[in-house]
């Protein structure tokens, strides 16, 4: 790109302050233009509200730090300094990676059009993209902490304020680089899938710490060895190094203090030099996009494909079988979730005290219903946006010579196909992790099952189309639901959970499991009439909500 | 006999076409006719109202008011039959980008009522004309836009449909793509086959198209044949400036004297280098 400003030596030059003063302006019209929308309108109220809660976080914990800071140094207890500072590393960085749905995105990719320096351009990206609530919330604790260690000790007050800078840029750079380096990551397919399959795997790590301590809760662990690693170790990290280097300052050890600012400066520099590499790639007109390969060579020739044959199944249906589950095998994400409830038995498994075999959230014979309790749970994801990750691909349905009742069809075969392999897994896991299922609550739980997923798929299938929402592959974090469509599924699994509750309870009094299997079977052929007559319909719902529809899934990025 | 297999029944038709987005009038009552073996341009500058139109025309978007006729059948009422007939490529090229080249046209053909062998036959014919059948394991989100311009061509037409639509074909694709989607498109033309299609490439349209209709303001203003637009023009300047030479307009200036266009004169923007 032509760099057509001429080079000064200030930071700021005229020009890119005016540069800088543009793009403010922009996002100001942006925003303003996008209150003419109703959407755009309650995305600013339920932004009040979520500033609201985040100014309470920020106000409160800056006045705890403020007291915490100004507690631990006028009681000369400066150890305890990095117990103060850890929090506030962790939040800002961590918050942001773990909930990506509240931080605001800014593509500078787009200014590369324009003849921005170099400088300017790092500066826009570090600027506009500092705007979000952990590194806003995370800046008003550390200044907090500053402000109870200038009322403990005014004399200090200077170098407290170095440390705290130089923390802040640090975490702030650290921060900036990571998302710059998860946006590379995540920009193109393969590393895309690699990043959400390890998004997962951290996911149910998170889910194994519960259980695993109550496993081994009672074991007596050598925790004050590990404590007493981990607080060294602290001392060499960026939290730490700041605690060291004001706490040291107080105790009159300056050579250490300004050893613990300069290491600390140096990860700062570290982080600088990480971002900028991004950056400086960016610059240099890099393409994170999809981009295409070069051609291989030509194939040996071209293998005549033919689709898949299903026997008493028309062959668009069919077609739109084989469609589907090519998706779902290619969706590295989807496919993961899948063996998540066997995966959720394993775990509940490991965390049975040995000690307590029976003292797990339930007892051994009841793993097979939970575990397929679990799984209808977790295809509500699957079932409740059906056309999630059809993308441009939602408008062939409505060009195509089919029926949305066909494709929708063909959408739920493949979920009942899923369900039946879903259910087999957890059969199989429950067998050689606990003990074969009763055959009386195999029975009642297929049969409760063949009752619930007839209404699930209807209602699924109706708020497919009534609710959409695009799956976008590239963004991690937010692949939220709609709203409606999450109270919606709530209330369902509600009403589905409540009806095989009030069944079992009241086969209860009338002679044992089998009655309520019976009963479920009678259920399930008034829930499947349901689900055929909204099926019929599905034509002309989606005939109705077809612009919609097509907006939603079908819309860029 | 269909209505669509007598000749005087013509292959698109629309009465009074309306659709309004709020309070304002995308296409205003616009009555269009295309005879069946034409090849149909459809031009507007933009915002003008083709993208609405050929929406409205293939199903993805309900008119507010008036009627559509394709092959002499009622879209509204005939939506699937209309559809088998039809091939479309739309302004998002309707891929499924998780599946591969072979697959989506195997797919296409399949879903447009083709039997496995010859959906299977057709699509490696059709990855061979395209010139898509050298990477059949690439995922179609890894096509250029060129290779998915082609590919959403060659599942439109994999079913042989009677009439072919498409918006802005040419956008974004270079020349030897072009190249090859013309070659197709003319020898769609040459086996009877009605081509409805919208650019801005104006000089495409005029090498491919007899005919054309004019939006503007969501209104039609002009439709015929290059010729009768030209004999229009010519005589309306000719009436302003009798007695004036009359020379052969190329479309450009046809379409910039109807939509009321007009060229930069050397005193505007003197500033530009």
């Amino acid at each position: 790109m032509a760099d057509l400003t001429p080079a000064t030596s200030s930071l700021l030059t005229p020009k890119t302050r005016d540069q800088l003063g543009a793009i403010a302006n922009i996002r100001w019209s942006i925003f303003k233009n996008s209150l003419r929308t109703m959407r755009g309108r309650m995305e600013l109220v339920s932004w009040i509200f979520i500033a609201i809660w985040f100014a309470i976080l920020g106000v409160g914990g800056s006045l705890s730090l403020a007291l915490g800071t100004w507690f631990v140094i006028s009681h000369g207890r400066t150890e305890w300094l990095a117990a103060l500072f850890w929090p506030i590393f962790a939040y800002w960085i961590f918050f942001p990676v773990v909930a990506a749905a509240f931080t605001e995105t800014f593509d500078s990719a787009n200014l590369l059009r324009y003849p921005l320096r170099y400088r300017t351009f790092f500066l826009v990206n570090l600027i506009y993209g500092s705007l979000d609530v952990s590194t806003v919330v995370g800046t008003m604790w550390l200044f907090g902490a500053l402000a109870g260690a200038a009322v403990a000790a005014p004399v200090y007050a200077p170098w407290s304020l170095l440390v705290i800078l130089t923390f802040g840029a640090a975490n702030l750079l650290l921060i900036r680089a990571i998302f710059a380096w998860i946006d590379r990551w995540l920009a193109q397919r393969r590393t895309r899938e690699i990043m959400g399959i390890l998004f997962f795997v951290t996911m149910i790590s998170f889910q194994m710490v519960g259980p695993m301590m109550a496993r081994f809760g009672g074991h007596r662990v050598q925790l004050p060895v590990y404590l007493t690693q981990a607080v060294t170790v602290q001392k060499f990290l960026p939290a730490g190094l700041a605690a060291e280097a004001m706490g040291r300052a107080l105790g009159g050890e300056w050579l250490l203090a300004f050893g613990a600012l300069l290491l600390l400066a140096a990860y700062a520099s570290l982080f600088l030099f990480i971002l900028n590499a991004r950056m400086r790639a960016q610059y240099a007109g890099e393409n994170l996009g999809e981009a295409a390969p070069r051609e291989q060579k030509p194939a040996a020739g071209t293998v005549p494909l033919s689709g898949w044959s299903l026997p008493g199944i028309s062959g668009p249906v069919a077609a739109m079988v084989e469609k589907e589950t090519r998706y779902l095998l290619r969706s590295g994400q989807t496919l993961f979730t899948l063996f998540m409830p066997a995966v959720i038995l394993v775990i509940f498994r490991v965390s049975t005290n040995p000690a307590r075999p029976h003292g797990g959230g339930f007892g051994p014979a009841l793993a097979f219903p939970f575990g397929v309790g679990y799984m209808l749970l977790l295809l509500s994801n699957l079932l409740y946006n059906n056309f999630a990750n059809d993308s441009a691909g939602i408008q062939f349905y409505f060009l195509a010579p089919v029926r949305m009742q066909d494709v929708l069809l063909a959408k739920n075969i493949v979920h009942g196909g899923v369900l039946v392999l879903e259910v087999a897994l957890i059969w199989i896991a429950t067998r050689i992790l606990y003990q074969p299922p009763d055959r009386a609550l195999i029975a009642v739980t297929i049969a409760a099952l063949l009752c619930a997923a007839p209404l699930d798929f209807s209602v699924g299938n109706i708020l497919s189309i009534y609710s959409p929402k695009k799956h976008d592959f590239g963004k991690i974090g937010r692949q939220r639901a709609s709203g409606t469509t999450v109270l919606v599924s709530m209330g369902v699994l509600i009403v589905i959970a409540g009806v095989v509750a009030a069944t079992i309870l009241l086969s209860h009094f009338l002679g044992g499991l089998w009655v309520a299997t019976a009963m479920f079977v009678g259920l399930s052929a008034v829930s499947f009439i349901v689900y055929r007559i909204l099926l019929g319909r599905a034509n002309q719902f989606a005939l109705r909500r077809r612009e919609e529809l097509i907006a939603e899934i079908a819309k860029a990025g | 006999m269909l209505d669509w297999q007598r000749m005087d029944t013509p292959a698109i038709s629309t009465e009074n076409l309306t659709r309004r987005f709020g309070d304002f009038v995308a296409v205003d009552g616009i009555d269009l006719r295309v005879t069946p073996g034409q090849f149909f341009g459809f031009l507007g500058p933009n915002g003008a109202g083709k993208s609405t139109t050929i929406k409205m025309l293939t199903g993805l978007l309900a008119p507010s008011a008036g009627r559509i006729q394709i092959l002499g059948l009622d879209l509204d009422t005939n939506p699937i039959e209309v559809k088998r007939n039809i091939g479309v490529v739309p302004e998002g090229m309707a891929l499924f980008g998780r599946l591969t080249g072979p697959e989506y046209l195997n797919f296409a053909g399949r879903m447009y009522g083709l039997d496995r062998d010859t959906a299977a036959k057709r699509a490696t014919e059709l990855l061979e004309f395209m010139q898509l059948d050298r990477e059949p394991k690439k995922l179609i989100t890894d096509y250029s836009h060129g290779m998915q311009k082609k590919l959403a061509l060659a599942a439109a037409v994999i079913h042989g449909p009677k009439i072919l639509f498409l918006d802005e074909p040419f956008e974004g694709v270079d020349a030897i793509a072009s190249g090859t989607l013309k070659a197709m498109l003319q020898r769609m033309i040459a086996r009877g086959a009605t081509i409805f299609l919208t650019s801005h490439v104006l000089e495409i349209v005029e090498r491919l198209c007899s005919h054309l209709a004019i939006i503007h303001q969501g209104k039609l203003v002009a439709q015929g044949s290059l010729e009768e637009l030209r004999s229009g023009v010519q005589a309306r300047a000719g009436a302003d400036q009798a007695g004036g030479a009359k020379e052969k307009l190329a479309l450009e200036e046809i379409f910039l004297r109807i939509v009321g266009g007009s060229r930069m004169d050397d005193q505007e923007l003197s500033w530009l280098t």
